[in-house]
Protein backbone atom coordinates (compact mmCIF):
# COMPACT_ATOMS: atom_id res chain seq x y z
CA UNK A 1 0.00 0.00 0.00
CA UNK A 2 0.62 3.63 -0.76
CA UNK A 3 2.68 5.25 2.31
CA UNK A 4 0.64 7.54 4.86
CA UNK A 5 2.26 10.98 3.42
CA UNK A 6 0.31 13.40 5.61
CA UNK A 7 0.60 14.34 9.23
CA UNK A 8 -0.36 11.96 12.19
CA UNK A 9 -0.33 12.62 15.76
CA UNK A 10 1.29 9.96 18.24
CA UNK A 11 -1.95 8.58 19.28
CA UNK A 12 -2.94 9.12 22.91
CA UNK A 13 -1.67 6.36 25.16
CA UNK A 14 -3.93 7.65 27.72
CA UNK A 15 -7.62 8.60 27.80
CA UNK A 16 -7.86 8.01 24.10
CA UNK A 17 -6.39 5.00 23.70
CA UNK A 18 -9.44 3.11 22.99
CA UNK A 19 -9.99 5.20 20.12
CA UNK A 20 -6.94 4.51 18.51
CA UNK A 21 -6.72 0.99 19.26
CA UNK A 22 -10.15 0.53 17.78
CA UNK A 23 -8.64 1.53 14.65
CA UNK A 24 -6.69 -0.52 14.08
CA UNK A 25 -9.40 -3.15 13.90
CA UNK A 26 -11.35 -0.91 11.57
CA UNK A 27 -14.00 0.10 14.12
CA UNK A 28 -15.42 3.38 16.01
CA UNK A 29 -14.97 3.28 19.76
CA UNK A 30 -16.79 5.97 21.71
CA UNK A 31 -16.62 7.30 25.41
CA UNK A 32 -20.33 7.37 26.86
CA UNK A 33 -21.28 8.40 30.34
CA UNK A 34 -22.98 5.48 32.26
CA UNK A 35 -24.71 8.60 34.14
CA UNK A 36 -26.18 10.37 31.50
CA UNK A 37 -25.89 8.00 28.81
CA UNK A 38 -24.62 11.14 26.40
CA UNK A 39 -21.53 9.90 23.82
CA UNK A 40 -18.66 12.69 23.65
CA UNK A 41 -15.78 13.60 21.47
CA UNK A 42 -13.09 14.21 22.03
CA UNK A 43 -12.44 11.36 24.65
CA UNK A 44 -11.87 12.84 28.39
CA UNK A 45 -11.84 11.00 31.94
CA UNK A 46 -14.80 12.83 32.84
CA UNK A 47 -18.11 13.88 31.13
CA UNK A 48 -18.42 17.19 29.73
CA UNK A 49 -22.28 16.92 29.93
CA UNK A 50 -22.97 15.88 33.37
CA UNK A 51 -19.24 16.01 34.58
CA UNK A 52 -19.28 12.96 36.80
CA UNK A 53 -16.39 10.32 35.80
CA UNK A 54 -18.44 7.40 34.79
CA UNK A 55 -17.00 6.61 31.46
CA UNK A 56 -17.38 3.37 29.65
CA UNK A 57 -16.12 2.38 25.85
CA UNK A 58 -18.83 0.99 23.34
CA UNK A 59 -18.38 -0.10 19.35
CA UNK A 60 -20.61 3.14 17.46
CA UNK A 61 -22.06 2.29 14.48
CA UNK A 62 -19.06 4.05 12.05
CA UNK A 63 -22.10 6.05 10.50
CA UNK A 64 -22.63 9.77 10.76
CA UNK A 65 -24.06 12.77 8.65
CA UNK A 66 -22.40 15.81 7.22
CA UNK A 67 -23.12 18.98 9.31
CA UNK A 68 -20.38 20.84 7.52
CA UNK A 69 -17.87 21.63 5.39
CA UNK A 70 -15.60 23.84 3.71
CA UNK A 71 -12.84 23.26 0.30
CA UNK A 72 -9.56 24.30 1.26
CA UNK A 73 -7.65 26.02 -1.62
CA UNK A 74 -4.63 26.56 0.49
CA UNK A 75 -3.47 23.29 2.53
CA UNK A 76 -0.71 23.09 4.65
CA UNK A 77 2.84 21.10 4.75
CA UNK A 78 1.68 17.60 2.83
CA UNK A 79 -1.87 18.45 2.46
CA UNK A 80 -0.34 21.16 -0.13
CA UNK A 81 -0.13 18.71 -3.06
CA UNK A 82 -3.60 17.82 -2.61
CA UNK A 83 -5.43 21.28 -3.00
CA UNK A 84 -8.53 21.69 -3.31
CA UNK A 85 -9.96 18.89 -0.83
CA UNK A 86 -12.70 18.91 1.57
CA UNK A 87 -12.38 19.16 5.38
CA UNK A 88 -15.49 18.93 6.96
CA UNK A 89 -17.62 18.31 10.93
CA UNK A 90 -19.81 14.97 11.19
CA UNK A 91 -22.34 14.49 13.35
CA UNK A 92 -21.94 10.81 14.53
CA UNK A 93 -25.14 8.50 14.66
CA UNK A 94 -24.67 8.05 18.48
CA UNK A 95 -24.01 12.03 19.53
CA UNK A 96 -21.35 14.66 19.63
CA UNK A 97 -19.07 15.41 16.56
CA UNK A 98 -15.75 15.23 15.11
CA UNK A 99 -13.54 17.02 11.78
CA UNK A 100 -12.27 14.93 9.15
CA UNK A 101 -11.33 15.42 5.67
CA UNK A 102 -14.20 14.24 3.43
CA UNK A 103 -14.51 11.36 0.44
CA UNK A 104 -17.01 10.40 -1.69
CA UNK A 105 -17.69 14.35 -3.01
CA UNK A 106 -16.25 16.62 -5.75
CA UNK A 107 -14.20 19.79 -4.38
CA UNK A 108 -14.93 21.95 -7.40
CA UNK A 109 -18.62 21.19 -7.02
CA UNK A 110 -19.31 22.56 -3.36
CA UNK A 111 -22.58 23.65 -4.28
CA UNK A 112 -23.61 19.86 -4.94
CA UNK A 113 -22.39 18.53 -1.65
CA UNK A 114 -25.36 18.02 0.88
CA UNK A 115 -25.48 19.06 4.16
CA UNK A 116 -27.21 16.08 6.11
CA UNK A 117 -25.69 13.55 3.85
CA UNK A 118 -25.03 10.17 4.86
CA UNK A 119 -21.27 9.25 6.24
CA UNK A 120 -19.01 6.21 7.17
CA UNK A 121 -16.05 6.29 8.53
CA UNK A 122 -12.41 4.30 6.89
CA UNK A 123 -9.24 4.14 8.83
CA UNK A 124 -5.86 4.42 6.71
CA UNK A 125 -2.93 2.57 7.79
CA UNK A 126 -0.77 5.71 8.56
CA UNK A 127 2.10 4.59 10.41
CA UNK A 128 3.31 1.15 12.01
CA UNK A 129 0.71 1.51 14.66
CA UNK A 130 -1.38 4.23 13.81
CA UNK A 131 -4.35 4.24 12.05
CA UNK A 132 -6.07 7.71 10.94
CA UNK A 133 -9.85 8.02 10.53
CA UNK A 134 -11.43 9.45 7.62
CA UNK A 135 -15.23 9.91 6.43
CA UNK A 136 -16.84 9.30 3.25
CA UNK A 137 -20.42 10.20 2.05
CA UNK A 138 -21.71 6.59 1.29
CA UNK A 139 -25.66 8.44 0.27
CA UNK A 140 -26.34 8.38 -3.04
CA UNK B 1 -21.93 43.79 49.48
CA UNK B 2 -20.99 44.24 45.55
CA UNK B 3 -21.73 47.07 43.73
CA UNK B 4 -22.38 47.67 39.43
CA UNK B 5 -19.07 48.12 38.33
CA UNK B 6 -20.23 50.09 35.80
CA UNK B 7 -18.64 53.55 35.48
CA UNK B 8 -16.40 52.89 37.91
CA UNK B 9 -13.95 53.82 35.48
CA UNK B 10 -13.17 55.34 32.06
CA UNK B 11 -10.93 54.96 29.20
CA UNK B 12 -8.53 57.83 28.84
CA UNK B 13 -6.24 57.78 26.69
CA UNK B 14 -5.36 55.71 23.59
CA UNK B 15 -2.22 55.58 21.05
CA UNK B 16 -0.62 52.61 18.83
CA UNK B 17 3.01 52.15 17.90
CA UNK B 18 4.71 54.46 15.36
CA UNK B 19 4.86 52.09 12.87
CA UNK B 20 1.80 49.49 11.71
CA UNK B 21 0.89 47.81 8.96
CA UNK B 22 3.62 45.68 6.84
CA UNK B 23 6.95 47.09 8.30
CA UNK B 24 10.11 47.38 6.17
CA UNK B 25 12.60 46.83 8.86
CA UNK B 26 10.87 44.15 11.37
CA UNK B 27 10.22 44.89 15.05
CA UNK B 28 9.37 41.94 17.40
CA UNK B 29 6.39 41.99 19.97
CA UNK B 30 7.85 43.70 22.64
CA UNK B 31 9.00 46.19 20.72
CA UNK B 32 5.79 47.24 19.08
CA UNK B 33 4.11 47.06 22.55
CA UNK B 34 6.56 49.28 24.38
CA UNK B 35 6.02 51.83 21.63
CA UNK B 36 2.74 51.86 21.96
CA UNK B 37 3.26 51.87 25.63
CA UNK B 38 5.34 55.12 25.42
CA UNK B 39 2.95 56.99 23.00
CA UNK B 40 -0.03 56.27 25.43
CA UNK B 41 1.54 57.58 28.15
CA UNK B 42 2.73 60.62 26.27
CA UNK B 43 -1.07 61.06 25.66
CA UNK B 44 -2.26 60.85 28.32
CA UNK B 45 0.43 63.06 30.21
CA UNK B 46 1.25 60.67 32.95
CA UNK B 47 4.84 58.56 33.40
CA UNK B 48 5.12 54.96 32.61
CA UNK B 49 5.69 54.36 36.66
CA UNK B 50 2.67 56.05 37.38
CA UNK B 51 1.05 53.21 35.78
CA UNK B 52 -0.45 50.61 38.89
CA UNK B 53 -1.72 47.50 36.91
CA UNK B 54 -0.68 45.80 33.77
CA UNK B 55 -2.83 43.89 31.18
CA UNK B 56 -1.48 42.19 28.23
CA UNK B 57 -1.25 38.72 26.67
CA UNK B 58 2.47 38.12 25.99
CA UNK B 59 3.13 39.22 28.89
CA UNK B 60 2.37 41.12 31.57
CA UNK B 61 5.31 40.30 33.82
CA UNK B 62 7.77 41.11 31.34
CA UNK B 63 6.37 44.48 30.13
CA UNK B 64 6.44 45.63 34.08
CA UNK B 65 9.94 43.95 34.04
CA UNK B 66 11.14 45.74 30.75
CA UNK B 67 9.86 49.64 31.80
CA UNK B 68 10.59 49.32 35.34
CA UNK B 69 7.08 49.48 36.35
CA UNK B 70 5.69 47.81 40.28
CA UNK B 71 2.51 47.19 39.52
CA UNK B 72 0.15 45.74 42.39
CA UNK B 73 -2.04 43.84 39.59
CA UNK B 74 -0.71 41.44 36.90
CA UNK B 75 -2.80 40.19 34.43
CA UNK B 76 -2.06 37.78 31.20
CA UNK B 77 -5.50 36.48 30.35
CA UNK B 78 -4.63 35.09 26.39
CA UNK B 79 -7.67 34.03 25.11
CA UNK B 80 -7.04 35.01 21.46
CA UNK B 81 -8.24 38.65 19.56
CA UNK B 82 -10.82 38.93 22.78
CA UNK B 83 -8.35 39.34 25.31
CA UNK B 84 -8.40 43.24 25.86
CA UNK B 85 -11.70 43.70 25.74
CA UNK B 86 -11.54 40.99 29.00
CA UNK B 87 -8.74 42.85 30.24
CA UNK B 88 -10.78 45.91 30.25
CA UNK B 89 -13.45 43.70 32.17
CA UNK B 90 -10.70 42.96 34.68
CA UNK B 91 -9.51 46.32 35.00
CA UNK B 92 -12.94 47.21 35.31
CA UNK B 93 -13.70 44.76 38.21
CA UNK B 94 -9.97 45.45 39.91
CA UNK B 95 -11.24 49.64 39.76
CA UNK B 96 -14.43 49.17 41.69
CA UNK B 97 -12.73 46.94 43.98
CA UNK B 98 -10.48 49.59 45.08
CA UNK B 99 -6.98 47.84 44.10
CA UNK B 100 -5.79 50.48 42.08
CA UNK B 101 -6.72 53.61 40.45
CA UNK B 102 -4.81 53.71 36.86
CA UNK B 103 -4.44 50.37 34.45
CA UNK B 104 -2.83 49.57 31.02
CA UNK B 105 -3.71 47.34 28.34
CA UNK B 106 -1.76 47.04 25.90
CA UNK B 107 -0.41 44.25 23.17
CA UNK B 108 2.85 44.49 20.48
CA UNK B 109 2.14 41.77 17.56
CA UNK B 110 4.59 41.46 14.45
CA UNK B 111 1.86 39.61 13.01
CA UNK B 112 3.50 40.33 9.41
CA UNK B 113 7.48 41.02 10.76
CA UNK B 114 7.39 37.59 12.75
CA UNK B 115 7.44 36.06 9.40
CA UNK B 116 11.16 37.58 8.85
CA UNK B 117 12.30 36.58 12.14
CA UNK B 118 14.93 33.84 12.37
CA UNK B 119 13.63 30.56 13.17
CA UNK B 120 12.80 30.08 16.77
CA UNK B 121 12.56 33.80 17.53
CA UNK B 122 9.36 34.17 18.01
CA UNK B 123 6.01 32.10 17.70
CA UNK B 124 6.06 31.13 13.89
CA UNK B 125 3.24 29.97 11.51
CA UNK B 126 4.80 26.80 11.73
CA UNK B 127 4.04 25.71 15.13
CA UNK B 128 0.60 24.14 14.55
CA UNK B 129 2.23 21.62 12.65
CA UNK B 130 5.46 20.92 14.78
CA UNK B 131 2.21 20.13 17.50
CA UNK B 132 0.77 17.67 15.02
CA UNK B 133 4.41 16.20 14.85
CA UNK B 134 4.44 14.92 18.55
CA UNK B 135 6.06 18.24 20.62
CA UNK B 136 2.79 18.70 22.19
CA UNK B 137 0.32 17.82 24.73
CA UNK B 138 -0.57 13.86 23.78
CA UNK B 139 -4.24 15.26 25.36
CA UNK B 140 -4.75 18.12 22.90
CA UNK B 141 -8.09 17.90 21.43
CA UNK B 142 -6.46 19.86 18.57
CA UNK B 143 -3.69 17.89 18.03
CA UNK B 144 -4.62 14.85 18.01
CA UNK B 145 -8.29 15.48 16.07
CA UNK B 146 -8.46 18.44 13.89
CA UNK B 147 -4.30 19.45 12.75
CA UNK B 148 -3.81 16.17 10.89
CA UNK B 149 -6.69 16.82 8.36
CA UNK B 150 -5.13 19.85 6.88
CA UNK B 151 -5.81 22.75 9.02
CA UNK B 152 -3.51 25.72 8.26
CA UNK B 153 -4.64 29.09 9.41
CA UNK B 154 -7.87 30.36 10.38
CA UNK B 155 -9.54 30.33 7.12
CA UNK B 156 -9.36 26.49 7.35
CA UNK B 157 -12.01 26.44 9.89
CA UNK B 158 -14.47 29.27 10.32
CA UNK B 159 -15.32 28.41 6.61
CA UNK B 160 -17.20 25.62 7.82
CA UNK B 161 -19.15 28.62 10.10
CA UNK B 162 -19.88 30.28 6.52
CA UNK B 163 -21.37 27.18 4.87
CA UNK B 164 -23.31 26.25 7.45
CA UNK B 165 -24.94 29.75 8.38
CA UNK B 166 -25.54 29.83 4.35
CA UNK B 167 -27.26 26.76 4.96
CA UNK B 168 -29.22 27.64 7.68
CA UNK B 169 -30.01 31.05 6.49
CA UNK B 170 -30.36 30.79 3.24
CA UNK B 171 -27.31 33.52 3.15
CA UNK B 172 -24.96 33.63 0.01
CA UNK B 173 -21.62 34.64 -0.62
CA UNK B 174 -23.25 38.03 -1.92
CA UNK B 175 -24.35 38.95 1.17
CA UNK B 176 -20.89 38.37 2.82
CA UNK B 177 -19.39 40.31 0.31
CA UNK B 178 -20.79 43.41 1.00
CA UNK B 179 -19.23 43.57 4.72
CA UNK B 180 -15.67 43.26 2.94
CA UNK B 181 -17.21 46.30 0.68
CA UNK B 182 -18.62 48.96 3.34
CA UNK B 183 -15.79 47.95 5.56
CA UNK B 184 -13.68 49.36 2.25
CA UNK B 185 -15.14 52.41 2.35
CA UNK B 186 -14.28 53.40 5.77
CA UNK B 187 -10.81 52.47 5.58
CA UNK B 188 -10.54 54.49 2.49
CA UNK B 189 -11.19 57.71 5.07
CA UNK B 190 -8.41 56.15 7.17
CA UNK B 191 -4.58 56.77 5.79
CA UNK B 192 -2.87 54.68 8.40
CA UNK B 193 -5.16 51.26 6.82
CA UNK B 194 -3.54 49.20 4.79
CA UNK B 195 -5.96 49.17 2.07
CA UNK B 196 -6.42 52.98 2.02
CA UNK B 197 -5.54 53.11 -1.47
CA UNK B 198 -4.09 51.57 -4.53
CA UNK B 199 -0.75 53.45 -3.27
CA UNK B 200 -1.00 51.84 0.05
CA UNK B 201 -1.62 48.34 -1.48
CA UNK B 202 -2.14 46.67 -4.58
CA UNK B 203 -5.77 45.07 -3.73
CA UNK B 204 -5.87 48.69 -1.63
CA UNK B 205 -8.64 51.21 -2.49
CA UNK B 206 -12.11 50.78 -3.64
CA UNK B 207 -13.29 47.39 -3.83
CA UNK B 208 -16.97 46.38 -5.16
CA UNK B 209 -18.84 42.64 -4.16
CA UNK B 210 -17.85 41.07 -7.51
CA UNK B 211 -14.06 41.95 -6.98
CA UNK B 212 -14.57 40.02 -3.56
CA UNK B 213 -16.22 37.34 -5.36
CA UNK B 214 -13.38 37.29 -7.80
CA UNK B 215 -10.59 37.25 -5.57
CA UNK B 216 -8.90 33.57 -5.03
CA UNK B 217 -10.66 31.56 -3.08
CA UNK B 218 -8.77 30.41 -0.10
CA UNK B 219 -11.27 28.02 1.68
CA UNK B 220 -14.54 27.99 -0.26
CA UNK B 221 -17.01 29.65 0.70
CA UNK B 222 -14.05 32.40 1.74
CA UNK B 223 -12.43 34.40 -0.95
CA UNK B 224 -9.22 36.67 -0.19
CA UNK B 225 -10.99 39.36 0.78
CA UNK B 226 -13.20 37.78 2.88
CA UNK B 227 -10.37 37.33 5.22
CA UNK B 228 -8.46 39.93 7.36
CA UNK B 229 -4.99 41.23 6.84
CA UNK B 230 -1.77 40.11 8.79
CA UNK B 231 0.10 42.77 9.73
CA UNK B 232 2.00 44.52 12.60
CA UNK B 233 0.51 46.62 15.33
CA UNK B 234 1.03 47.93 18.47
CA UNK B 235 -1.34 49.33 20.43
CA UNK B 236 -2.75 50.75 23.98
CA UNK B 237 -4.91 52.23 26.71
CA UNK B 238 -5.06 53.93 29.59
CA UNK B 239 -7.88 53.45 31.70
CA UNK B 240 -8.67 55.17 35.08
CA UNK B 241 -11.28 55.20 38.34
CA UNK B 242 -14.13 57.95 38.04
CA UNK B 243 -11.41 59.14 41.49
CA UNK B 244 -8.55 60.43 39.08
CA UNK B 245 -10.39 60.37 35.69
CA UNK B 246 -10.14 64.71 36.42
CA UNK B 247 -6.01 64.18 36.45
CA UNK B 248 -6.22 63.38 32.71
CA UNK B 249 -6.38 65.53 29.73
CA UNK B 250 -8.03 63.21 27.65
CA UNK B 251 -11.80 63.04 27.37
CA UNK B 252 -12.98 60.21 29.58
CA UNK B 253 -15.17 57.39 27.47
CA UNK B 254 -16.83 55.46 30.23
CA UNK B 255 -17.47 51.82 30.30
CA UNK B 256 -21.01 51.59 31.22
CA UNK B 257 -20.69 47.48 30.79
CA UNK B 258 -18.53 44.51 30.44
CA UNK B 259 -19.11 40.79 29.32
CA UNK B 260 -17.29 37.95 29.07
CA UNK B 261 -18.09 34.86 27.86
CA UNK B 262 -16.52 31.38 26.15
CA UNK B 263 -18.61 28.17 24.47
CA UNK B 264 -15.47 26.48 23.13
CA UNK B 265 -11.74 26.35 22.74
CA UNK B 266 -11.64 23.79 19.99
CA UNK B 267 -13.94 24.14 17.03
CA UNK B 268 -14.48 20.42 17.52
CA UNK B 269 -16.85 21.62 20.72
CA UNK B 270 -18.55 24.31 18.51
CA UNK B 271 -21.83 23.73 19.84
CA UNK B 272 -23.60 25.86 17.17
CA UNK B 273 -21.49 27.03 14.00
CA UNK B 274 -23.62 30.44 14.02
CA UNK B 275 -23.89 30.91 17.14
CA UNK B 276 -21.11 32.42 19.29
CA UNK B 277 -20.25 33.46 23.00
CA UNK B 278 -21.07 37.34 21.80
CA UNK B 279 -24.24 36.20 22.69
CA UNK B 280 -23.73 36.00 26.70
CA UNK B 281 -20.75 38.39 26.81
CA UNK B 282 -23.14 40.73 25.06
CA UNK B 283 -26.03 40.13 27.21
CA UNK B 284 -23.58 40.85 30.46
CA UNK B 285 -22.24 44.03 29.10
CA UNK B 286 -25.48 45.41 28.36
CA UNK B 287 -27.25 44.33 31.76
CA UNK B 288 -24.55 46.20 33.53
CA UNK B 289 -25.00 48.97 31.59
CA UNK B 290 -28.66 49.64 31.92
CA UNK B 291 -28.69 49.82 27.86
CA UNK B 292 -29.51 47.63 25.07
CA UNK B 293 -28.91 47.16 21.25
CA UNK B 294 -31.21 50.20 20.81
CA UNK B 295 -28.95 52.35 22.28
CA UNK B 296 -25.97 52.00 20.70
CA UNK B 297 -24.79 54.50 17.86
CA UNK B 298 -21.20 52.45 16.91
CA UNK B 299 -20.17 49.26 16.83
CA UNK B 300 -16.96 47.89 16.28
CA UNK B 301 -17.10 44.08 15.74
CA UNK B 302 -14.30 42.26 15.20
CA UNK B 303 -13.44 40.75 11.38
CA UNK B 304 -11.51 38.35 11.05
CA UNK B 305 -13.49 36.72 8.65
CA UNK B 306 -17.11 38.44 7.22
CA UNK B 307 -18.44 35.96 8.92
CA UNK B 308 -17.30 36.73 12.23
CA UNK B 309 -18.74 39.99 11.86
CA UNK B 310 -21.97 38.87 10.32
CA UNK B 311 -22.60 36.67 12.83
CA UNK B 312 -21.39 38.66 15.80
CA UNK B 313 -24.11 41.47 14.54
CA UNK B 314 -26.99 39.14 14.94
CA UNK B 315 -25.27 37.56 18.87
CA UNK B 316 -25.28 41.53 20.23
CA UNK B 317 -28.96 42.36 18.54
CA UNK B 318 -28.25 44.79 16.17
CA UNK B 319 -30.10 42.23 13.29
CA UNK B 320 -32.42 39.57 13.44
CA UNK B 321 -31.37 35.84 13.63
CA UNK B 322 -29.63 34.84 10.52
CA UNK B 323 -29.84 38.34 9.01
CA UNK B 324 -26.61 39.91 10.06
CA UNK B 325 -25.30 41.14 6.67
CA UNK B 326 -27.74 43.22 6.48
CA UNK B 327 -26.50 45.68 8.51
CA UNK B 328 -24.30 46.35 5.99
CA UNK B 329 -26.76 45.96 2.98
CA UNK B 330 -26.56 49.05 0.64
CA UNK B 331 -23.46 50.20 2.32
CA UNK B 332 -26.03 51.24 5.80
CA UNK B 333 -23.31 50.94 7.87
CA UNK B 334 -20.51 52.65 5.89
CA UNK B 335 -19.16 56.73 5.72
CA UNK B 336 -23.10 58.42 5.35
CA UNK B 337 -25.09 55.40 5.65
CA UNK B 338 -28.49 55.15 6.83
CA UNK B 339 -27.79 52.56 9.56
CA UNK B 340 -25.36 52.53 12.49
CA UNK B 341 -21.89 52.80 11.48
CA UNK B 342 -19.52 50.01 11.83
CA UNK B 343 -15.70 49.65 12.09
CA UNK B 344 -14.78 52.80 10.91
CA UNK B 345 -11.00 52.31 11.37
CA UNK B 346 -11.59 49.80 7.87
CA UNK B 347 -11.69 46.57 10.35
CA UNK B 348 -9.08 43.69 10.43
CA UNK B 349 -10.67 43.17 6.87
CA UNK B 350 -8.79 46.34 5.68
CA UNK B 351 -7.00 48.15 8.19
CA UNK B 352 -4.90 46.24 10.25
CA UNK B 353 -4.93 42.62 11.81
CA UNK B 354 -2.02 41.31 13.23
CA UNK B 355 -3.47 37.84 14.71
CA UNK B 356 -5.01 39.46 17.75
CA UNK B 357 -7.47 42.51 16.69
CA UNK B 358 -9.26 43.26 19.79
CA UNK B 359 -6.71 46.10 20.61
CA UNK B 360 -7.28 47.78 17.21
CA UNK B 361 -11.06 47.99 18.70
CA UNK B 362 -10.27 49.42 21.62
CA UNK B 363 -8.61 52.31 20.04
CA UNK B 364 -10.88 52.96 17.27
CA UNK B 365 -13.76 52.90 19.95
CA UNK B 366 -12.02 55.34 22.26
CA UNK B 367 -11.10 58.03 19.56
CA UNK B 368 -14.85 57.81 18.02
CA UNK B 369 -16.12 58.87 21.18
CA UNK B 370 -13.54 61.03 22.48
CA UNK B 371 -13.91 63.17 19.47
CA UNK B 372 -10.81 62.65 18.22
CA UNK B 373 -10.99 59.90 15.11
CA UNK B 374 -9.95 61.86 12.08
CA UNK B 375 -7.02 61.11 11.58
CA UNK B 376 -5.73 64.44 9.27
CA UNK B 377 -3.16 63.03 7.39
CA UNK B 378 -2.89 64.18 4.04
CA UNK B 379 -6.21 66.08 4.62
CA UNK B 380 -8.00 63.40 4.74
CA UNK B 381 -12.09 63.94 6.74
CA UNK B 382 -14.70 62.15 7.13
CA UNK B 383 -14.18 59.29 9.35
CA UNK B 384 -15.44 60.80 12.62
CA UNK B 385 -19.03 60.09 13.60
CA UNK B 386 -21.29 61.38 15.99
CA UNK B 387 -21.71 58.44 18.32
CA UNK B 388 -22.36 58.91 21.75
CA UNK B 389 -22.45 55.15 22.83
CA UNK B 390 -20.47 52.25 20.92
CA UNK B 391 -20.68 48.27 21.66
CA UNK B 392 -17.23 46.54 21.18
CA UNK B 393 -16.97 43.35 20.59
CA UNK B 394 -13.70 41.02 20.63
CA UNK B 395 -13.75 37.43 19.74
CA UNK B 396 -10.96 35.16 20.07
CA UNK B 397 -9.87 31.46 18.60
CA UNK B 398 -12.58 30.08 16.38
CA UNK B 399 -15.83 31.72 16.95
CA UNK B 400 -14.33 30.99 21.09
CA UNK B 401 -14.29 32.92 23.23
CA UNK B 402 -15.73 37.06 23.23
CA UNK B 403 -15.61 40.32 25.33
CA UNK B 404 -18.21 43.20 24.89
CA UNK B 405 -18.05 46.08 25.68
CA UNK B 406 -20.88 49.11 26.18
CA UNK B 407 -18.84 52.38 26.42
CA UNK B 408 -20.47 56.33 26.60
CA UNK B 409 -18.98 59.50 25.78
CA UNK B 410 -20.24 62.43 28.79
ZN1 LIG C 1 -22.58 12.33 31.95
Amino acid sequence: MAEYDKPAPFPDPFVGKPYWDGGKEGKLMLPRCTSCSKTHFYPRSMCPHCGRDTIEWFEASGYGFLHTFAVQHRGVGAWTKEVPYVTAFIDLMEGDRVFTVLRGVDPLKPEEIRIGAKCRIEWDQAGEDTFMPYWRVVEE
Amino acid sequence: MPSNPSRAAAIVAAAESNEIGYLETPKTDMMLAIEALQNVCREAGIGVHDIEAVFATTNANEIAEYTGMDPRWIDTTSIGGCSYEVHVAHALAGINAGMFDIAVVLNGQAGYSRRNFPRGGTSGPTRSMERVRGNADPQSPDTMYLMPYGVGGAPTLYSHAMTRHMYEFGSTKEDFAQVAVTTRDWAMLNPRAVMYSKETHPNGGEITVQDVLDSPLIAWPLNLLDCCLVTDHGGAVILASERVVHRFRGKPVWIDGAGEAMQHTSMLEIPDFTTTSAKKSGARAYAMAGMGPQDMELALMYDSFTVTAAITAEMLGLTRRGEGTSLWDDGKAGPGGSGIPVNTNGGGLSFNHSGRYGMMLLIEAYRQLAGIAEDGVHGVKGKQTAARSAVVNGAGGTLSATGTLVLTAD
